[in-house]
């Protein structure tokens, strides 16, 4: 099932397409990365999917309701926390959470729980009674984390959510979000890559206003797998024979090509499955003492790279 | 009762055209602004409509409307025809601008190709003309008013004039429930005007200017018969129940046609009461907010101050003038202070003060909060944006209204200390009307804030609007309907010997807060944050 669906959304502003046609679906409980390059239609699409921006063209649906129609009810069905979110400079943080959790009709006591568990997860307890207007730029995003949470929506929509924060309220943050897989969707943009292969399940790339692919993360890391093996052997005991081994790999037939520097091999290969089995052997055979053996995986990073032209982000 | 009974329907023909267009909002889920292009083409049409029949007096094409005119069905057919092709042209006009730039962005779900659109400008058209003649017939019935126990010989009056008068006078004082048929009058009229402005939008919808043509002859009839009738049909009711019946048919065909035309995309709404609920919660943040950021204080200490110094600057300026050396000559050209010039010392101050105050608490309401991006994340949650803009208003109004009390109650101890006691009902009366005048600058500061994309630009906006606000008041003949003729009537107000009211200018101020408000949302509405 879709939690969040996309049908043509577009968006121009003069004659700068902001966001292309995007057919876009993700599917309820996923985690899912929209990553790209500041500028790239990131924050477009949130807003868009958030109906604080009308699109050009097409409609969005959260939840299965048109969120495109600003001023709805929809506005139940999701949490949003902006890039950089603004908040009341004369409220307390209490007080703000207490005034959504009034404007999401939660009654009674469960509001007060509600507000002293955002606290708690946000870690604002200590500065619950302080005006939110002394809060350094990392409580502001931490605060805005909890208010997005707040009402427990199925779908939440995070706008570069770490941005903001040092590297301990990173870890948190990043947790927190992991925590709700199976829970609640989650549409998280950045352009953190390390954030996004950290936590997500599903990657999406947007490159300059156009959705490049969509993909299951592994999927993703598997598809643009390299077929290449790093040894590095110990100095100064396998260095002698390394040359001896290095003529003979060559030899091999599932070899295609090595690269060597100082102590390190790389050595690609065409198939996987003989590779494994063969390439022990002629290292025991050299008597090559052996620091590291590693399969290269390339990670999100160099695949964003490759996809967005060589664009570094 | 006879008064209380016109106040009401004055009220309700200014609150019918709003209470409609909520309901249209809610239920037909189109926007406000094409409200706002509904009660744009009416004023439009105005322009060249009014300057119209005035030439065509001055031509004797139209002659007077009376019994005895031979030439009245000419007269009623031309009336008629003026009002239906001005109003018409104008729709057309309305029309044809918002087929062009709706449908390129929105296609066809642009709710100007939706009969639920038509529908929304036909209210807007016929809303701000009920506005408009609610404004007219309190100035009438507040002129009436004070003619009641008045000698008419002693005005100065012709004949004619005088028996004019006295119908007027008679009717007014007839019975309380006449007052209603204004009322009525304006309820078939708003039906009729929604069954043109389908009528206009088919014409554009489906490429037939016929509908168009159909649109004119059947205003046209409508108004030349209602001019015809009311010099024949004595009976206001039964005159109301004919144009109720020519105006049926034409509703009929305008629901019909509803359900041949592709509708507006549904959009799932809150209940009408729980719309009211974020309305309050808003509300309650913005007084709030008003009482932390200490502008309720700072608003009420300086009307307080201005209260109590207003009575003492009357009393001893005199006195004041006596120790200034070199301008003790001046000083015996001063009349002795009276109670008078305490009120007039108190409203000149409040005035002064009062709009200036306004603009700078008003400007950053609804543009400080887009800059800083705390509109975004609190119109994330599910607030509707007219409780956003409204709830600021209101706001605003209740610490004003606080602040006038506490002015009003200082000027009223200080007053009856130096001079003598104040009539204290009128006063506060004359208080309140003070307070109507204060609000029309903040309703315009707000929709400058709306309209604008920062504070600087807001208050730039906000000025420009009090100095025109200010400048309406110099306007010949309709100068008195201003905002600034609230300040003359209040100034008398208090005093033993009460001067002339000014009901068309309350009620005109009234409406523009109204209209005010209705275009701040419609911009709102679709403003992107």
């Amino acid at each position: 099932m879709e939690a969040i669906r996309c049908e043509q959304l577009s968006k121009t502003f003069g004659d700068v397409q902001a966001l292309q046609p995007l057919d876009l679906a993700v599917e309820a409980g996923s985690i899912f990365g929209f990553l790209g390059r500041n500028g790239a239609g990131k924050t477009t699409t949130i807003r868009l999917l958030t109906g604080l921006a009308k699109p050009t063209t097409g409609t969005a649906w959260i939840a299965g309701v048109d969120t495109t129609q600003i001023d709805s009810v929809v506005r139940q069905v999701f949490g949003y926390l902006p890039q950089d979110p603004a908040f009341y400079a004369w409220m307390t943080p209490r007080e703000y959470l207490d005034y959504l959790t009034r404007l999401f009709r939660i009654d009674g006591a469960e509001r007060k729980r509600r507000v002293e568990e955002m606290l708690e997860l946000a870690g604002l307890k200590d500065a619950a009674g302080r005006r939110i207007g002394g809060f350094s730029r990392g409580m502001q995003q931490r605060l805005g984390i909890a208010q997005a949470f707040i009402h427990r929506p199925p779908v939440l929509l995070l706008d570069e959510p770490t941005s903001s924060l040092d590297p301990a309220g990173r870890y948190e943050v990043l947790e927190l979000i992991a925590s709700l897989r199976g829970q609640a969707t989650v549409f998280l943009s950045s352009h953190i890559l390390a954030d996004v292969e950290r936590v997500c399940d599903t990657v999406g790339i947007i490159h300059q206003g156009q959705l490049l692919l969509v993909a299951k993360r592994d999927e993703l890391l598997a598809q643009y797998a390299t077929n290449v093996i790093s040894l590095e052997v110990e100095r100064p005991e396998g260095l002698p024979a390394l040359d001896r081994f290095v003529a003979e790999l060559q030899a091999q037939s599932w070899v295609t090509g090595i690269t060597s520097s100082d102590n390190v091999l790389r050595i690609a290969v065409n198939d996987p499955a003989q590779s494994k089995r063969a390439l022990w052997p002629l290292v025991s055979k050299h008597g090559l003492a052996l620091n590291r053996y590693e399969w290269i995986r390339p990670s999100l990073e160099e695949i964003f790279i490759r996809l967005s032209g060589g664009m570094v982000l | 009762m006879t008064l209380l009974f016109y106040v009401l329907v004055i009220l309700l023909m200014i609150a019918l055209p709003v209470v409609a267009g909520s309901a249209a909002r809610r239920r037909l889920a189109v926007p406000w602004w094409l409200f706002c292009t509904g009660m744009a083409t009416f004023v439009a049409s105005q322009i060249y409509h009014i300057p119209l029949n005035l030439w065509l007096t001055r031509q004797g094409v139209l002659g007077l409307v009376s019994a005895s005119e031979p030439t009245l069905p000419r007269t009623a057919l031309i009336v008629g025809l003026s009002a239906g092709f001005c109003e018409s042209l104008a729709r057309a006009v309305g029309y044809w601008l918002l087929f062009r730039t709706r449908r390129s962005s929105q296609g066809a779900h642009s709710p100007a190709d939706c009969w639920e659109g038509a529908v929304m400008v036909g209210l807007g058209h016929g809303g701000i003309e009920a506005m408009l003649l609610a404004v007219m017939m309190a100035a009438t019935i507040s002129s009436l008013w004070g003619l009641r126990s008045q000698d008419l010989s002693t005005l100065g009056l012709s004949a004619d004039q005088l028996v004019a008068v006295e119908r007027q006078l008679s009717t007014f004082t007839a019975s309380p429930w006449l007052a209603l048929v204004p009322l009525l009058e304006r309820c078939i009229a708003m039906l009729l005007h929604v069954t043109l402005s389908v009528g206009v939008w088919s014409a554009f919808r489906r490429r037939n200017p016929l509908y168009l043509l159909a649109a004119v002859l059947y205003h046209t009839a409508f108004d030349g018969l209602a001019v015809y009738l009311s010099q024949f049909v004595s009976n206001a009711w039964l005159i109301e129940g004919l144009l109720l019946v020519l105006a049926l048919p034409g509703a009929v065909w305008a629901w019909a046609l509803r359900a041949r035309t592709p509708a507006v995309p549904p959009i799932p709404r809150m209940t009408r009461v729980a719309e009211w609920v974020p309305f309050g919660l808003s509300l309650l943040k913005e007084l709030t907010q008003q009482w932390r950021s200490r502008r309720a204080l700072v608003l009420g200490v300086v009307f307080l101050v201005i209260g109590m110094g207003s009575p003492l600057l009357a009393k001893f300026t005199p006195e004041m003038l006596h120790m200034i050396p070199g301008a003790e000559q001046f000083a015996d050209l001063v009349p002795t202070p009276t109670v008078a010039d305490a009120l007039g010392q108190y409203v000149k101050n409040l005035t002064q003060f009062g709009f200036i105050l306004a603009v700078l608490l008003g400007m950053g309401a609804v543009a400080g909060e887009k800059e800083r991006g705390t509109a975004a994340l609190i119109l994330s949650k599910p607030l509707p944006r007219w409780a956003f803009i409204t709830s600021k208003f209101v706001a605003q109004a209740l610490v004003y209204l606080l602040a006038f009390g506490l002015a009003a109650l200082g000027a009223a101890y200080y007053t009856s200390l130096l001079f003598e006691p104040l009539a204290f009902g009128p006063f506060m009366f004359g208080n309140l009307l003070l307070w109507v005048w204060l609000l029309t600058f903040s309703a315009v500061t707000l929709l400058g804030s709306t309209l604008a994309p920062s504070t600087g630009v807001a208050a730039g906006i906000g000025l420009g609007g009090a100095v025109v606000l200010l400048l309406a008041g110099s306007v010949p003949r309709y100068g008195i309907l201003s905002p600034a003729g609230l300040v003359g009537w209040a100034s008398q107000l208090g005093l033993s010997v009460p001067g002339a009211t000014n009901g068309g200018a309350l009620a005109a101020s009234v409406v523009w807060i109204a209209v005010c408000l209705i275009v701040s949302v419609a911009v709102f509405e679709i403003q992107e944050l």
